[in-house]
């Protein structure tokens, strides 16, 4: 069963005025506990709107947004629950940071939920771990933290919620190399020890390639391509097209490709680039 | 991103009081502004009203629009008018224990009524017909020749000026942030004023922090381009009076004597 569905979404910007814009046109999407999806498209394909919508910032115009199968617009009232439910961070999250002390800030959440104080101390504890911060950064000035830290800060206050479905808007923008692989790497532990389906948007097809399992590729509002990531890149030319880019290792294969090797375009990361590499190379030396 | 963020009112367009310089525009909203205090009679308050709709007929501006400029103000408007009425000493018309209305009173309310109308309504209009820029250029001229008195004209232009730039920047900001905490579940909407208040510290603290970033980056920039205030700078847009701000000019006295005449030789109510 989906923990959250989307059915033939569409939103305008400015309905009825002048300035009206579709924003998003026919989304729908499916996912289910502990999925890893990842959402690409160009700057204003409606990425940031799409997300949006999982946690009923906005209402759609039409369609339906169904968290556990329920509407979650049945009761506007009741929206605040939804956003419990399904964690949402912002890009550069770190500058939603208000608190003095770590501890503080990253209960902000879980406090707004109404949890008891010895519930929250707990929670704030599991989250600063799952991010890779040990029990010292508890009383520290986040203001005082590299901006790398003070990002992994920003996505533990969301994960201190507890929520089925994290969605990230490109968490690893402005990161260095080493940041990106690690907070990469941690929050791929955290989906598999929480079980928690995970939304990423991002602009870095590696990261895609290597961490995600499904692709939604947005296009001026509307779905280009969805499903695994091998058979989306395999549409690397229409990708181009539409400003967009194909894992380096796909480049490499379908180069090979064209010059007239036989090699399977499928791989997507360094590791299966590699295997299907030597794997050609194997074949050479037999022939 | 969320919203299209209009900062004043400007409706661009090519009315004559869209043509004017932005300096006239100044001065003769300040002339108005005068007049609208010294139009005292009946007679000159019937000439104010005649003038608003004439400015208003070269505007272009929809009479609607200028309208929606005064509605807010409604309530100080009728509540200023209404006092006046109680404190004006006269002919009383009505009387019942402490309460004395008076003939006068009731007049002076009445005046009050349409003279803060026509005050709102008329100090729109420059805001309708002209661009911030324009406006922020044309106060800069104004108060040029203040500088040989040490008054920082350059360095108050550049910040407003910036300030300008940076409002719709920081508007997006604030709906960004609003999202964010609104997503770890703050609630702006529910309980008393103190929480509400209380509520609202996770958005201006990061928007203060923001702000203050984005300050010291621009000063980097602005320091990198060897800006030392505006000593010697030109102007891409040099303004110049026409033969439009002069004939406005002309105009605006004549009105001004007129509405001064009238109260001289007819000062009586009606």
């Amino acid at each position: 069963m989906a923990i959250i569905e989307l059915r033939t979404i569409s939103f305008r910007y400015g309905a009825g005025t002048p300035f009206e814009k579709q924003a998003l046109q026919n989304i729908s999407l499916s996912v289910d506990r502990g999925d890893f999806i990842g959402i690409i498209g160009h700057t204003g394909s409606g990425k940031s709107t799409l997300i949006r919508h999982f946690n009923g910032l906005l209402r759609p115009d039409s369609g339906q947004v169904l968290v556990n199968n329920e509407d979650i617009w049945k009761n506007p009232r009741q929206i605040r629950s939804v956003r419990f439910q399904i964690g949402l961070v912002f890009q550069y999250p770190e500058t939603q940071i208000f608190e003095d002390t770590v501890a503080q800030d990253i209960a902000y959440g879980p406090k707004n939920m109404g949890l008891d104080q010895e519930t929250i101390n707990q929670r704030v504890l599991e989250a600063l771990h799952f991010v890779g911060l040990d029990d010292s950064y508890l009383d520290r000035n986040p203001f005082r933290m590299s901006g790398g830290e003070m990002r992994r800060v920003a996505i533990a206050g969301v994960m201190a919620m507890k929520p089925a479905v994290l969605v990230l808007d490109e968490p690893t923008a402005g990161l260095d190399p080493e940041g990106r692989r690690n907070l990469l790497k941690h929050i791929e532990q955290y989906r598999r020890k929480t079980n928690t389906a995970i939304i990423m948007v991002s602009h870095s097809m590696e990261d895609i390639a290597e961490h995600v399992q499904r692709v939604l590729v947005l296009d001026k509002g509307k779905t280009a391509f969805e499903g695994s990531v091998p058979s989306v890149f395999a549409h690397a030319d229409e990708l181009m097209q539409l400003g967009l880019d194909v894992p380096q290792m796909t480049k490499v294969l379908l180069g090979l490709k064209a010059k007239g090797y036989s090699v399977d375009t499928s791989a997507v990361t360094m590791d299966q680039a590699e295997h299907e590499l030597l794997r050609l190379f194997e074949r050479k030396d037999h022939e | 991103m969320t919203r299209d963020i209009t900062v004043g009112q400007f409706l661009p367009g090519h009315s004559l009081l869209h043509r004017l310089d932005p300096r006239t525009k100044i001065v003769l909203t300040f002339v108005f502004i005068i007049q609208v205090f010294i139009s005292r009679s009946a007679l000159s308050l019937c000439f104010l009203i005649f003038l608003l709709l004439f400015l208003i007929a070269c505007s272009h501006v929809p009479a609607r629009k200028v309208f929606r400029a005064v509605r807010p103000m409604i309530p100080v408007i009728v509540f200023t008018a209404l006092i006046n009425i109680f404190y004006v000493s006269g002919d009383p018309v009505f009387h019942y224990s402490f309460i004395r209305i008076t003939d006068q009173g009731l007049f002076v309310g009445f005046t009050l009524l349409v003279r803060l109308t026509a005050l709102i309504a008329g100090c729109s209009l420059i805001t309708y017909t002209t661009s911030l820029n324009a406006l922020a250029a044309g106060l800069e001229q104004l108060l040029a020749p203040l500088k040989r008195f040490h008054f920082p004209v350059n360095e108050l232009s550049m910040t407003l000026s910036i300030t300008l730039r940076f409002l719709p920047t920081i508007a997006e900001e604030f709906d960004r942030i609003i999202d964010a905490q609104k997503a770890r579940g703050a609630d702006f909407s529910n309980g008393n004023l103190i929480k509400k208040i209380h509520a609202y510290f996770p958005i201006i603290l990061p928007l203060f922090m923001s702000s203050f970033r984005r300050a010291f980056e621009l000063t980097n920039a602005i320091e990198c381009r060897c800006y030392q205030g505006g000593n010697g700078r030109t102007k891409m847009n040099v303004l110049k009076l026409s033969r439009l701000d002069v004939q406005a000019i002309v105009f605006f006295c004549v009105a001004f004597g007129v509405s001064i005449a009238f109260n001289l030789f007819f000062p009586s109510f009606f």
